[in-house]
């Protein structure tokens, strides 16, 4: 993947995050964009790309929300390496499964985040939560309609409409 | 390599950052918020016009009960407010009120919501304002239901806070009906554990928890949330209280001036309260 196509998407996930983060209902949809990005990048099986972004994108997260930087840097950094060779390994498709891989990625994320915050703020652990729960589902099946749009054959569908017209 | 490198990176990063964090946010951070900043605002502004114009649409088809309902609430509010001046006008202890008042904090500005995250027990917000509007670190935010929380990285014009939810987040806070003192914290999921309740308290569910102003961050009397449930501890009475702030809607929150005690231990604290 190229570094423009790495960087829009970097952008379009700041872009998004913002963009949902600022409207009253922002808790309606809490997809993960950052995540998105990293797992877009890891699907290309580029193990140094998918770890570049993902550290480049969770540092970004974390500036923005939280008090030490690198904790999702680290955490997404783990994941792109994760979801590379996921897809690398396995035979892996199909919205469904592209879906469920993402929805654990973000609880791994959360997980990750969890631990080295109880480690460097001595803040309790607080796993599988109500919010952790819904962003997971949330950035499954976003991940999960955007795999589905991108195998889906646009230019068949787009003839065959065509067609029907015609007859 | 790459992915120890990274990790290796991030845990430098992290281990550079834990001594000073009590202290104030770090430079990178209010670095990388202006740099943000236009970007968020652009972005938050397009989000709430859509936003607006999407709830007008829907508004159009609940005018009538809303206006039905409004005027109800008019009515009601009328004769409570009646009420409430003749209580104040015959109370012996209108001047002590006044006096108490002056201890409330003056509002610095009113600052848009862009983002609020919840992860994993942290809970933060990035709010439309920064120290161009004279906000410091350690500036409580509000909203007229209760507290939110307080400013931990500023930057010129975007400023990141750290909600009251939040699991390491804590306030001295007072029950107002009984008087007696604890310390409300956050559980990371979206309430509040009021701590250090004597088990012989009298405390019950729908007791008002107000902010006592004990902890050197938060002013005194404002409200915090509701009693939602009591158990007998071990050695305190473990208390549920439900946020009187709307943590998931949040639009809008008020920023306070920050406590004597914040501008004065804070770096160039002087200059910050001028």
């Amino acid at each position: 993947m190229k570094i423009t196509r790495v960087a829009a998407l970097i952008v379009a996930g700041v872009a998004l995050q913002f963009f949902l983060g600022s409207s009253r209902h922002r808790a309606a949809w809490p997809v993960d964009f950052f995540l998105l990005a990293t797992a877009v990048v890891a699907r290309s099986g580029d193990f140094v790309r998918a770890v570049l972004v993902g550290g480049a994108a969770g540092l970004l997260e974390d500036t923005l929300n939280h008090e030490l930087i690198g904790m999702n840097a680290f955490a997404k950094a783990v994941i792109g390496y994760l979801l590379a060779l996921l897809s690398v390994r396995l035979i892996f498709g199909g919205p469904w499964a592209v879906g469920g891989a993402l929805a654990v990625a973000s609880l791994v994320n959360d997980a990750i985040v969890a631990v080295l915050a109880a480690l460097l703020l001595q803040a309790p652990i607080v796993l599988l939560s109500r919010e952790s729960l819904w962003r997971a589902a949330a950035t499954g099946a976003t991940g999960s309609l955007l795999e589905a749009a991108r195998v889906f054959p646009w230019r068949q569908w787009w003839q065959s409409r065509r067609l029907r017209r015609l007859r | 390599m790459v992915l120890a490198s990274v990790l290796v990176f991030c845990i430098l990063i992290l281990s550079a950052q834990v001594p000073a964090r009590a202290r104030r946010g770090s430079l990178l951070q209010a670095w990388i918020l202006t740099a943000t900043a236009p970007l968020a605002l652009g972005i938050a502004n397009v989000s709430r016009t859509m936003t607006g114009i999407a709830d007008s649409v829907g508004d159009l088809f609940t005018t009538r009960s809303e206006n039905q309902r409004l005027k109800n609430e008019i009515v009601k509010k009328d004769r409570e407010l009646f009420e409430l001046r003749a209580r104040v006008a015959s109370d012996a202890l209108d001047q002590q009120l006044l006096v108490g008042a002056a201890a409330l904090p003056k509002i610095l500005t009113v600052a848009p919501v862009l983002l609020v995250e919840s992860r994993a027990g942290l809970q933060s917000a990035v709010i439309g304002a920064g120290s161009a509007q004279q906000v410091v670190v350690g500036c409580p935010i509000a909203v007229p239901q209760g507290l939110v929380g307080r400013i931990v990285t500023v930057s010129r014009s975007i400023a990141r806070a750290q909600l009251l939810i939040d699991a390491s987040a804590a306030a001295g806070a007072r029950i107002v009906r009984t008087g007696e003192m604890g310390i409300a914290r956050g559980d990371g999921r979206g309430h509040l554990k009021l701590q250090n309740i004597a088990t012989t308290s009298r405390v019950a569910p729908g007791d008002v928890i107000e902010s006592a102003g004990i902890d050197g961050i938060y002013p005194r009397g404002v409200t915090i949330g509701t009693v939602s449930t009591v158990s007998r501890g071990s050695l305190f009475l473990e208390i549920g209280v439900t946020p009187a702030a709307s943590f998931s809607q949040l639009t809008d929150v008020l920023v306070l001036s920050p406590s004597p005690a914040v501008t004065e231990t804070a770096p160039g604290g002087k200059d910050a309260r001028q």
